[in-house]
């Protein structure tokens, strides 16, 4: 039997982090990252009631997800770059030299600046993957798109990072 | 020769099984343009997975409603508590309170003659009630 937790406050807690670094690959930018996961929130709170027993983390992606793209349909907005100023909330370990953790930062930008120029269906799919942590079968759930669907969107988008890296 | 490029990012998450992971790695084997994109990819997929994990700013967890208590149900409840009180000592207060009109005249006789006992000058003794139709 599925064990779902049982407030907002609780999906809050124990997924809210993990929202928040979807978010933040996703836009690029700390604020929207930040709107963004008090709209999932909203929506888990909403919506708990209703919530039918099943997977629970694919319920609460679809929620994500579609938070997102209601923001970019919104907005109709390109995601912008991350704010220089935002490298000291990445929570670089302590142990690392200043010039390890600088070359991480800027190698994490550049990372953060490919994502952003992929289109929306294969960031996402990178992002889920990669970031979220999300299997094959749970971004199909979460997106709605067959596995084929998400095999072909994270590959081509991961191709497409390889290219702007170079 | 076909590549199955799709195939090389599924079976670095570990999405491949079967006949096609049997596929594709003796394809590998034999075409160093996959293998190369293997590679690259690997590097990539490795890359992305690297990022710092943010931790999550303070406050972003939105504020709980105010809770919202339902007044007219409670109110409605202590009302009928007090009520019942009220109703309860004002039941026990004219038990214990002497009610004039309940007095009978042999009672009041008794209070005046013990008052003309004791005055006197006092009224009358003794009332007296003339009968029904008398007048």
């Amino acid at each position: 039997m599925e064990s779902i937790p049982l407030t907002w406050e609780e999906v809050a807690r124990v997924y809210g982090r993990k929202i928040y670094n979807f978010a933040y690959r996703l836009t690029g930018n700390p604020d929207d990252a930040h709107d963004l996961v008090q709209e999932v929130l909203l929506r888990v709170r909403r919506g708990l009631a209703d919530y039918q027993p099943g997977s629970f983390e694919g319920w609460l992606w679809r929620i994500t997800r579609n938070a997102f793209l209601d923001d970019v349909r919104r907005q109709k907005r390109r995601p912008t770059t991350p704010l220089p100023d935002e490298v000291d909330r990445w929570g670089v370990a302590s142990s690392e030299s200043a010039d390890a953790e600088y070359a991480r930062v800027s190698l994490g930008d550049d990372i953060q600046k490919a994502l952003l120029e992929l289109p929306i269906d294969f960031r996402e799919a990178v992002v889920l993957c990669d970031v979220a942590g999300l299997s094959y079968e749970e971004i199909a759930r979460a997106v709605a798109v067959p596995i084929g669907t998400v095999r072909s969107r994270i590959h081509r988008g991961r191709k497409m990072l390889k290219e702007l890296l170079s | 020769m076909s590549h199955p490029s799709e195939q090389i990012s599924a079976f670095l998450d570990g999405e491949l099984h079967g006949s096609e992971l049997d596929q594709l790695l003796s394809h590998l084997g034999a075409c160093g343009k996959c293998s190369a994109e293997l590679e690259d990819i690997q590097r990539v997929r490795a890359a992305v997975r690297s990022l710092p994990t943010l931790d999550l700013p303070p406050g972003i967890v939105p504020e709980a409603d105010p809770v919202v208590v339902p007044l007219r149900r409670n109110k409605g409840l202590w009302a009928g508590v007090a009520a019942a009180v009220v109703v309860a000592v004002v039941a026990v207060a004219s038990l214990l309170t002497p009610q004039p009109g309940s007095l009978t005249i042999e009672e009041l006789n008794s209070h005046f003659a013990a008052r003309s006992t004791l005055d006197p000058a006092f009224g009358p003794a003794k009332v007296v009630v003339p009968p029904f139709g008398s007048e």
